[in-house]
């Protein structure tokens, strides 16, 4: 064999998109964004500050370091709930879950700018025939959810990274 | 958080040598996480996976290799949930993927056909003549995903029919004229 075989390497967004599969999440969505990965990345990779411009449902997100590239962070919802999730963040991939929801972004530089993808679902095996029915509500959903990253990062490029938790 | 994920194999510097002795061995924990809906788990099975699958897809589905471990992942983490023994993942896998494989060669196929050997101005170059990777891509899909079973996993013809879905003959005849057509492009 030699060293001309074409890569196969699973890129983070497709990487995601198998994840999704596996998961039978409900919300799965990608798209192209005109914006370098840099600054979409600028966004997706800041959990405290931006998360909850992405996440309606998302009050405040506050994330403690543990290991390397593992992060431990509290979820507050509008109505006063927690959920603690385990994440996984590095350079163009995000993952994370808790113990009833999964969450996840990956981004990959795609011509002059970005493919963008996100994933949402729930945890629990009995769902996934609630999950595969509401795909199409979630594929819109997420689309939406990759519209604000865009919003963001266009505020972000106008104004610096400059609000804070929860400030929308 | 599950305590599966303490085998993880890339991220966890301790324990490099795991992977290289047994990887299925060390899946099985994963597998089971996974099973249960642990997404980290899966991630983990994802990174162990990804290599052992690129391997299979690459000489089968060539330009299209990318896709097809990408719908190969897919259909195996579907079916996660459906396999009971994970020992049996490295056999399970490698069913699917090499389906998965010859599935999505074949439709590029149907967009894309390919040229006969007898077509080519073959081969004067000597750079071209050293790519297998050339040679390969002018056999049928049927033929690359036996070679592949048969010289690069090693199976023997009843395994390698049981895969593919097709009788021993079958698989003894494509091996005969995928070997044939490769000496044939292959000058020594």
């Amino acid at each position: 064999m030699n060293s001309n075989w074409p890569t196969a390497e699973l890129d983070p967004v497709r990487r995601l998109r198998v994840l999704a599969g596996g998961l039978h999440a409900v919300m799965y969505a990608d798209a192209h964004l005109d914006l370098p990965i840099t600054e979409v990345w600028a966004v997706a990779g800041d959990l405290e500050h931006e998360l909850p411009h992405l996440v309606p449902t998302l009050r405040a997100f506050r994330c403690y370091p543990t290991s390397g590239d593992r992060q431990l962070a509290w979820a507050y919802g509008p109505l006063g709930h927690t959920a603690r999730f385990d994440v996984l963040l590095q350079p163009g991939w995000c993952l994370m879950q808790s113990r009833c929801v999964v969450g996840g972004m990956a981004a990959v530089p795609e011509g002059s700018g970005t493919r963008f993808a996100v994933l949402g679902g729930l945890r629990q095996p009995w769902s996934t025939p609630f999950q595969r029915a509401l795909r199409p509500l979630g594929r819109s959903r997420g689309l939406m959810m990759v519209d604000r990253a865009a919003r963001r990062a266009l505020v972000r490029r106008d104004r610096g990274p400059v609000e804070t938790h929860g400030d929308r | 958080m599950n305590t599966a994920r303490a085998g993880t194999l890339r991220q966890d510097p301790a324990r490099p040598q795991v992977a290289q002795e047994d990887p299925w061995a060390t899946a099985a924990p994963l597998v089971r996480a996974a099973q249960s809906g642990d997404a980290m788990a899966l991630n983990d099975l994802l990174s162990l996976l990804t290599p052992y699958v690129s391997r299979l897809c690459r000489p089968i589905a060539l330009n299209n290799s990318a896709d097809a471990v990408q719908e190969a992942l897919i259909a195996v983490f579907q079916g996660l949930p459906r396999l009971q023994d994970p020992r049996a993942l490295y056999g399970w896998v490698r069913t699917i993927t090499v389906r998965e494989a010859v599935r999505v060669a074949r439709r590029a196929e149907r967009e894309t056909p390919v040229c006969e050997f007898d077509d080519l101005a073959w081969p004067r170059s000597p750079e071209l003549a050293v790519d297998v990777r050339d040679v390969l891509r002018r056999m049928s899909t049927e033929h690359r995903a036996v070679l592949v079973l048969r010289e690069l996993e090693g199976l023997d013809e009843r395994s390698a029919s049981e895969i593919l879905n097709i009788s021993s003959g079958t698989v003894k005849s494509r091996l005969h004229r995928a070997r044939h057509s490769f000496r044939k492009a292959w000058p020594r």
